[in-house]
């Protein structure tokens, strides 16, 4: 708490300018609603920002709370100089500056979707949801039951844009469950006697009553004229421990039980790092348990290349920056479907550099300026790293292909030993390969972000593809190695359980390291008579994963076994699976659940990494 | 060494890391990484930083790059406009409620087109949890408040956080980076040194300017004077070149002074296991042909394996050296 910083105070004479100060910074519209001002020519804005003021209104009323400290009214008269200063300023900057530094806020707000046509999303999906919601919409009231729908899917592919856009489409009003302004800190600091937090299932709980109420006596209330209310809820509280879950589920499973309003509930999908983070709650869980108690789930999938292509065209247009097409490509590829991801890529990406040489220049000169020729010769590997323009995109996964086409292709240069000479000493002509046409294995692998257990598995999943039909003798050189590698990895049971206890981080990522090594290595030498390069998708290696969770999960249970009891090796493996698995799963059933569908999940998705050897 | 102890001595008084001392403090100083750190002052001088998430190895300038580009867009109200946690702060789901949330509705007078910033350092450490509690708040508050994450590995970020910032990798500084930001150490501490000192040090550090500014303080401060063995001494690896020449002996067939060489080191009283990893980096950046460096890797692997299984003899070791004779036996024409 020491550390926090003073407020700034402002009183409340000019609260509404300092509120404009901060909020208002990002548009100007939003400073055209409280000052006195000639209206900028942003119009455009209006009705996205006015509904985020309408949010802040109800929370910065409490957030003011906090600043409670009036400040001296001397230094109150420099700020507001200032303030003025500042804003006449600004208005100035808005008149000069281009289209580009008009507004000042993420590209995501900025262009946010205010129409259906503006949506990424797929047209069938927002025909099902808009479909679903006038039908809601027009239905008598009155009904129970069917009254929600759950979206799903990953991050980013426009689950909430798409039903607020849908909302302002057809004049429909949005109740959005934000979570309340939290107990202060300090408050709860400071009296310790018993203050309680109100946790935010708690406050989830209410309002999910506070819907239900106002939905029964919502039909009296207005007359004729049915006033359209959708209910969205975005937030799903976290909760921690199978109690909390249970209410949630409760609590969640009566709103959609007895809400007579459309309730949208979205959920985002995504893949837990951890395995054994059973303190959240799980998605595929919750949905199941939405799906049982009622509603209509509608699958969102990653929002398609063209299109978050033909988007991110469109903002470039708009903010008339010049973005080379194969930067949006790379983009559009790269982020996985994630329409939001892609776009706050493109904003990083379109800051222009060029306009500040002097940053390139002086690295150029420190540089120039080293003049040791001579020093680590060898070593110049990662030199190139920085000029090469940096991947983008969200998932390591995607650039970890982009490095495991790399390996599989095995490009080389073609002409004959020009550099073989070069060598000490001569090689056998079978051991003999042509140069790489490509950087230094280790470097690609470090950049290219993935686990070293990923790209084991990837290889020996592909590598076989790659090989030309006939070279049955490459395939053993490649297959052995991925053996080795796969030994290197996993080291002897032994190290890998003792590495909770005493071995250092360091020499467990050096074992990673050589065994990246010599699969990417063992797979580029092997692979001698390279199959005509056509088109090979790469698979993901489920069969694979399959054993490695079987692995992991006997570890685990290893781990568990000297965890629990005192007397270890008392008891075997089949004995701790058969009887005392069972037993305990049928105590306490919740605490057994997510284990058991985190290994399933681990199964299914392809992409988690969970690299369990590593962890434990 | 006269000069050195002269020189050094009003800076004696206050010793601070030299890591600090020339932490530089504007975005443009940033060594490496020159993609990142170009845009990264774009957005210093423009305002209007998206949310970012800056992951790369350690020692790469993430930490400095975005403190400096915090202190350049705030400049004087940055006391005020930053709040910055890091992994020794709790970061628990109360603090992310609590503390992220309340700073995120404070009002702060702050330059137009400037946002408050929260700065979690090593975010890869938070809880699954307090990642999702933050969801929200970075999408309600974006209008005043932006997050900058720094973490060595994106992937430990969960993928709605991933989904609402854009990502800036850094990678590691390659040695003519190191050895620029050295110089400019070395000539501001007048500090002793010859050319290989400065190649010991950049060989240590592998990419890592953190590494790089400790290991020649401690060198300097030790020894007032920077040379290879200084280095080596103070670092306490075994000597890369003493390593490379054993390899090279090997690789040209004088097994026997391999051995030797081997027997020397082992006598300096290193463990198996800092000579094996010298080993492996010398052998990883060595030059040979294709074939040669994958099995040696390989065999490299395997001894490391043995030695972390606690095998960690001079047999092993020696064993390692003949099996690296072997593979040059098969592999010569």
């Amino acid at each position: 708490m020491g550390k926090r910083p003073p407020l700034v105070v402002l009183s409340s004479s000019d609260d509404d300018d300092g509120g404009g100060r901060c909020t208002g910074s990002r548009a100007p519209s939003a400073r055209r609603t409280r000052t006195p001002a000639p209206p900028p020519p942003a119009a455009k804005q209006a009705p996205s920002s006015s509904r985020k003021k309408l949010r802040r209104g109800s929370s910065g009323g409490r957030g003011r709370r906090g600043a409670s400290d009036p400040a001296p009214s001397g230094s109150l008269k420099a700020e507001f100089d200032m303030l003025s200063e500042d804003f006449t300023e600004c208005l100035n900057d808005l008149g000069t500056s281009g289209s580009m530094h008009q507004t000042k806020e993420l590209w995501v707000d900025k262009y946010r979707p205010h129409s259906l046509a503006e949506l990424a999303v797929h047209k069938k999906k927002v025909e099902d949801v808009k479909k679903w919601l006038e039908e809601k919409l027009m239905a008598p009231k009155g009904t129970h039951g069917g009254w929600s729908l759950v979206l799903t899917g990953q991050a980013g592919v426009g689950k909430s844009a798409t039903v607020k856009a849908i909302a302002a489409e057809i004049g429909a009003d949005m109740c959005e469950w934000t979570t309340p302004v939290p107990t202060l800190w300090a408050e709860h600091m400071h009296a310790s006697s018993g203050l309680q937090y109100v946790s935010k299932l708690e406050e989830f709980e209410n309002f999910v009553e506070k819907i239900r109420k106002f939905s029964l006596l919502f039909p009296t209330t207005i007359g004729s004229q049915r006033k359209l209310i959708i209910a969205l809820i975005d937030d799903i509280p976290v909760t921690s421990g199978n109690a909390s879950l249970a209410r949630l589920g409760k609590c969640l499973t009566s709103l959609i039980q007895s809400t007579q309003i459309p309730t949208v509930i979205s959920l985002t999908h995504y893949h837990k790092s951890e395995a054994n983070d059973t303190a959240m709650w799980n998605s595929e869980e919750l949905e199941s348990l939405l799906q049982r108690a009622g509603a209509h789930k509608i699958v969102f999938n990653p929002v398609t290349i063209s299109s978050i292509k033909k988007i991110l065209f469109r903002i470039c247009k708009q903010e008339s920056s010049s973005t080379t097409e194969e930067l949006v490509h790379e983009i559009a590829t790269s982020c996985g479907g994630d329409i939001r991801h892609a776009i706050m890529s493109l904003q990083y990406y379109c800051l222009n550099p060029r306009r500040l040489n002097s940053a390139l220049a002086t690295s150029a000169t420190l540089l120039e300026s080293t003049g040791f020729g001579a020093l680590a010769q060898g070593q110049d590997c990662y030199s190139r790293s920085s000029s090469m323009p940096s991947p983008c995109g969200r998932d390591e996964t995607l650039t970890l292909f982009h490095a495991l086409g790399k390996f599989l292709h095995n490009k080389r240069e073609s002409h004959g030993d020009v550099n073989i000479d070069l060598d000490s000493f001569p090689l056998k002509e079978k051991l003999r390969r042509n140069p790489l046409k490509m950087d230094v294995p280790e470097m690609i692998l470090s950049q290219a972000h993935g686990k070293v257990r990923t790209v084991a598995d990837f290889l020996h999943e592909n590598a076989l593809d790659f090989i030309d039909d006939d070279a049955v003798d490459d395939a053993w050189v490649v297959m052995s190695y991925l053996s080795e590698a796969d030994c290197l990895l996993a080291g002897s049971p032994i190290t890998s359980a003792r590495w909770t206890v005493n071995e250092s981080n360091e020499s467990g990522s050096m074992s990673q390291l050589i065994a990246a090594s010599v699969a990417a290595r063992g797979v580029l030498f092997g692979n001698a008579h390279a199959s005509l390069s056509r088109w090979h998708t790469i698979r993901s290696p489920k069969v694979w994963q399959i054993e490695r969770t079987f692995r992991s999960t006997k570890d685990q249970i290893l781990n568990e076994r000297f965890d629990c009891s005192s007397t270890p090796g008392s008891r075997n493996f089949s004995e701790i699976v058969n009887d005392f698995r069972p037993f305990e799963r049928w105590i306490c059933p919740r605490s057994y659940m997510p284990r058991n569908v985190s290994v399933h999940h681990d199964v299914d998705g392809n992409n988690s990494e969970e690299d369990v050897i590593e962890d434990c | 060494m006269a000069a050195s102890s002269s020189a050094a001595a009003p800076t004696d008084t206050y010793d601070i890391p030299w890591v600090e001392k020339y932490r530089p403090s504007r975005v443009a100083d940033v060594v490496g990484n020159s993609d990142a750190v170009s845009r990264l002052e774009v957005i210093a001088r423009d305002g209007n930083m998206p949310n970012l998430i800056l992951s790369g190895p350690p020692g790469t300038g993430k930490t400095t790059s975005i403190l400096a580009l915090a202190h350049e867009m705030l400049g004087p109200s940055y006391r005020e406009g930053v709040l910055e946690l890091n992994a020794s702060d709790d970061r628990g789901l109360d603090v992310v409620r609590n503390k992220i949330k309340m700073f995120a509705q404070k009002k702060v007078t702050l330059p137009p087109g400037r946002h408050k910033i929260v700065i979690l350092d090593e975010a890869d450490s938070m809880t699954t949890g307090a990642q999702q509690a933050l969801r929200r708040t970075m999408e309600i508050y974006s209008n005043t408040t932006r997050f900058a994450l720094a973490c060595n590995t994106s992937s430990k970020i969960i993928e709605p956080i991933q989904s609402r910032c854009a990502i800036v990798r850094f990678s590691r500084l390659s040695d003519q980076e190191i050895l620029g930001r050295l110089m400019v150490v070395v000539a501001a501490e007048k500090v002793p040194y010859v050319p290989e000192g400065l190649e010991a040090i950049i060989f240590t550090a592998d990419g890592d300017m953190r590494q790089a500014l400790n290991n020649l303080q401690a060198t300097v401060s030790g020894f007032r004077f920077v040379n290879q063995e200084n280095v080596f001494k103070v670092c306490d690896q075994p000597h890369p070149l003493h390593v490379k020449n054993m390899v090279k002996n090997v690789l040209d067939g004088k097994f026997d002074e391999a051995c030797s060489g081997l027997k020397q080191l082992y006598d300096l009283g290193y463990s198996p296991t800092d000579i094996i990893t010298t080993l492996f980096r010398v052998v990883k950046n060595y030059d040979m042909a294709e074939y040669l460096k994958l099995e040696l890797l390989k065999e490299t692997g395997f001894a490391h394996m043995r030695i972390c299984d606690g095998v960690g003899s001079f047999l092993q070791l020696s064993g390692l050296l003949a099996k690296f004779a072997i593979v040059r036996e098969t592999a010569k024409a």
